[in-house]
């Protein structure tokens, strides 16, 4: 029967149903968290060839400190050393028409340009993956969805993806323990080809089934809670907002247009 | 515009999200047990396509690729998944249009569906004759008509071959445990959904990420090109090759998922009627 | 004032079974009516029906009528029968949205979707918090509730609606015997309190017999028998028609059996 409200106020949700983010950078409004990202990820693919990513990544660095997320952006980026790897050694040895080769071995020709362009599609790439993960990890999810649903998503398109993100761990498991049993019933995962590819059906079928069958209670119980309601549902609670990020998000806006003209029209396509 | 809504309908919008984690959950679990170069990550995606329409199947492909690779964690989540968005999107499209022609629909029993099929077989062979004949003919041809190297050639006539093998061997297994005609069509419209797949990410794979993704697939790029292939070739090709495989595989399956689901069940969707077998109303 | 089934049958869509044959059954504001019957008699279908759910959610063939106080289901849409028949359905983990952080934002769900002033949401949320006297758990995640007490949060969401009718189907069936006496109490506490009209379907006749005025019987989609509780579960014929009466009248019938006098 307790829920904590500021007394004296009018009647709204309880306190831990209103908090707000709090923190450099994570109080910001997620709508602005969210055009900064895009416009750092078009930045880096249409600003110059090395300019862009470098300018964002530096960007990305300073808003990650600020937010203070700088060690879940470095386990990120742990994440992506393969991939990255990847893409500079297969481009730096697998370049052809490179004329700067300097051995050859056998069909590998490692070449000065082709480790350069190894090298500029991997500083775009984290760039532009950097960006959105800082976005992501300034901004509780739920967050996200309310502002995105008051601003006129709808209430649809925050259903499917808040419950889509719900759905994935349960059905990891669900389909962990499919492998499981399929194993043990005689399904082959270490034969030849031919025997794994007959445990695509026994495998996939099982996860799909086990998973629809929720879909006619789930449709039931949403409509009787008045789902299909047409309009827009009550907001529990505004993120805060103000005059100064509005303003800035206009300026973003105008740089996403003003970067593609500037790329086609040529003076972003000459830097370095 | 009624359509449209009638796509969005509170069925669909609970199916969307089980199905995005279908696509997930098969892309990377069951992938990893089984080890085999398909991707298996559009099940979710031309399942909502064919039961609910074009618009639902275009939304659970994009949302899919954005929520793998932007909202979801690591060990999960992953990174090069995000910009392939659009593919996923074109796949649900076309998902959705296959559905409404009723090339989905379990066609157990029917006799009159069989010259049809026949004729969709015969038709599929006539093109991948005439495409070997015109492209594959001599170097200088294949050159001109692909825009590919000539020296490569012959790789890509064996993946040729082996992209119509796997079409047949399907549509033969898939006769063989079920009877259907039916899943000629589907299997048809998975080949064909394959090949726009490849032709549609391989920009984006070559230009995002230098031909490199991060999945098995990349040794069959670099193998390309170290044969000489620019970039773009190199990922068309590899393209060409798994998604045809994966798309195929992945409609057969979703033919399968289909013809076992109940009656009762598939016709409350907004493509319910064209998926119903007329042979058991 | 009444919800109101009139001469009902019905067909699932796809099918051509006729799952409910000419049913006529009345609920009243205020009083608790109990359905019981064999698996497969029809008492889901009919709850869908009477809910509205059939045919305005999952489609079907309604013959006859069915009247939420003065809204005709057939043409009624969902949201509109939301707003008049609460439901309550038996797995109590896909009755809940999936979507709210916190038990509070789970029961609000319904309220919200109404696009009620945020007053409004909060003071029937805090209502049904109170009716079912679960203040500790509001905080709470509701991906980690028992069973139990996801099916009282699920009530609550249905609750805060404030239906004039409620209409649940096997509540307890998948709970664990702490869930189904958690489950049980909240429900008599709701009948003594509350001025909803209640249809309750349940194999455990046992609980009805605690909460319900009245009893009808379901036999291959036809109401078989109805009347007073009392009389109702003490019929001879339950056990045949695939019921098994509640323990008192079983203890009863064997004691008379042995000739031993119950006072």
């Amino acid at each position: 029967m307790t829920t904590d409200r500021p007394t004296g106020s009018p009647p709204g949700p309880p306190d831990f149903v209103l908090q707000a983010p709090s923190g450099a950078y994570l109080s910001l409004n997620p709508a602005t968290k969210l055009l900064v990202a895009a416009v750092e990820v078009e930045a880096a693919f249409l600003v110059g060839t090395w300019t862009g990513p470098i300018l964002v990544l530096l960007l990305v660095l300073a808003s990650a400190a600020i937010a203070g997320v700088m060690p879940r952006l470095a386990v990120i980026v742990a994440v992506t050393v393969p991939i990255v790897a990847s893409i500079v050694l297969i481009n730096g040895f697998l370049y052809p028409g490179a004329v700067d080769v300097f051995v050859r071995i056998g069909p590998l020709a490692p070449s000065v340009s082709g480790f350069l362009f190894g090298l500029q599609i991997t500083l775009r790439l984290l760039a532009a993956s950097l960006a959105l993960a800082v976005a992501y990890l300034a901004t509780r999810t739920d967050d996200l969805l309310s502002d995105l649903e008051r601003r006129g998503f709808g209430r649809r398109a925050t259903y499917v993806i808040g419950s889509a993100i719900e759905t994935v761990p349960r059905t990891v498991d669900r389909a962990a323990e499919i492998v499981d049993a399929q194993r043990s019933r005689g399904l082959d995962t270490e034969g030849r080809w031919w025997r794994r590819a007959r445990g695509i059906v026994p495998l996939a079928a099982p996860v799909v089934f086990g998973a629809l069958t929720e879909v006619e209670e789930r449709t039931m119980a949403l409509e009787a809670r008045a789902f299909s309601t047409p309009g827009p549902r009550t907001v529990l609670r505004v993120l805060p907002d103000s005059t100064p990020q509005r303003l800035v998000r206009y300026a973003l806006l105008l740089a996403l247009v003003a970067m593609i003209v500037g790329r086609i029209a040529g003076p972003l396509g000459v830097l370095p | 515009m009624d359509w449209l809504s009638r796509q969005f309908s509170t069925r669909v919008i609970v199916l969307m999200p089980i199905a995005i984690a279908i696509n997930i959950v098969l892309g990377a679990t069951v992938q990893q047990a089984l080890k085999l170069p398909i991707y298996l990550d559009s099940i979710g995606t031309i399942l909502v396509g064919v039961v609910a329409g074009p618009f639902a199947g275009l939304l659970t492909g994009v949302l899919s690729n954005l929520i793998w690779g932007y909202l979801l964690p690591a060990p999960i989540g992953s990174t090069t998944i995000g910009p392939f968005a659009i593919v996923a999107g074109v796949i649900g499209l076309l998902a959705g249009v296959w559905g409404r022609l009723g090339l989905f629909r379990s066609r157990r029993g029917e006799r009159s569906s069989i010259p049809g099929a026949v004729v969709a077989v015969i038709l599929v062979g006539a093109l991948a004759v005439y495409t070997y004949a015109r492209a594959y003919a001599s170097p200088t041809d294949f050159q001109n008509n692909t825009g590919f190297d000539p020296g490569t050639i012959d790789q890509s006539r064996i993946f040729f071959l082996v992209i119509l093998v796997v079409f047949v061997a399907l549509i033969a297994v898939a006769l063989f445990l079920r009877r259907d005609v039916g899943a000629v069509y589907a299997i048809g419209a998975g080949l064909a959904t394959g090949i726009v797949a490849a032709i549609v990410s391989a920009p984006i794979a070559a230009v995002v990420f230098g031909g490199v993704t991060g999945s098995g697939t990349d040794l069959l790029v670099a193998a390309f090109r170290a044969g000489g292939d620019s970039l773009v070739s190199a990922t068309l090709k590899q393209g060409l090759l798994s998604d045809p495989m994966d798309k195929m595989i992945t409609s057969f399956v979703v033919f399968f998922i289909i013809g076992n689901l109940s009656q009762r069940f598939i016709a409350r969707f907004p493509n319910g009627e064209r998926l119903v077998s007329t042979s058991s109303m | 004032m009444s919800l109101r089934l009139e001469g009902v049958s019905y067909r699932y869509a796809g099918s051509t079974a006729t799952v409910l044959s000419e049913v006529d059954l009345v609920v009243e504001r205020g009083e608790v009516v109990g359905l019981v019957g064999a698996n497969e008699a029809g008492k889901t279908t009919l709850c869908l029906v009477a809910a509205g759910l059939a045919p305005a959610t999952i489609g079907g063939r309604l013959q006859g009528t069915v009247h939420i106080d003065d809204l005709a289901t057939a043409a009624a849409r969902p949201f509109e029968l939301a707003q008049r028949c609460g439901t309550l359905f038996q797995n109590p983990a896909t009755q809940l949205s999936g979507t709210a952080p916190t038990v509070w934002e789970e029961i609000a769900f319904g309220p919200r979707n109404l696009a009620l002033p945020l007053a409004e949401v909060v003071a029937r949320v805090d209502e049904a918090v109170r009716l079912l006297a679960i203040g500790d758990l509001v905080r709470r995640d509701p991906a980690r509730l028992s069973g139990g007490q996801a099916q009282l949060i699920a009530l609550a969401g249905v609750l805060a609606l404030q239906p004039a009718y409620l209409i649940l189907d096997e509540p307890t069936s998948q709970l664990d015997p702490q869930g189904t006496r958690l489950v049980g109490d909240a429900l008599a506490a709701l009948a003594a309190h509350s001025n909803a009209g209640v249809l309750i379907v349940e194999h455990k006749t046992d609980l009805l017999a605690g909460l319900a005025s009245r009893v009808a019987v379901i036999e291959a989609g036809r109401l078989v028998a109805a009347g007073p509780a009392a009389d109702t579960l003490a019929d001879e014929r339950l056990p045949g028609w695939g019921v098994q009466p509640p323990s008192a009248v079983r203890l009863g019938r064997a004691a008379a059996a042995a000739g031993v006098s119950l006072g």
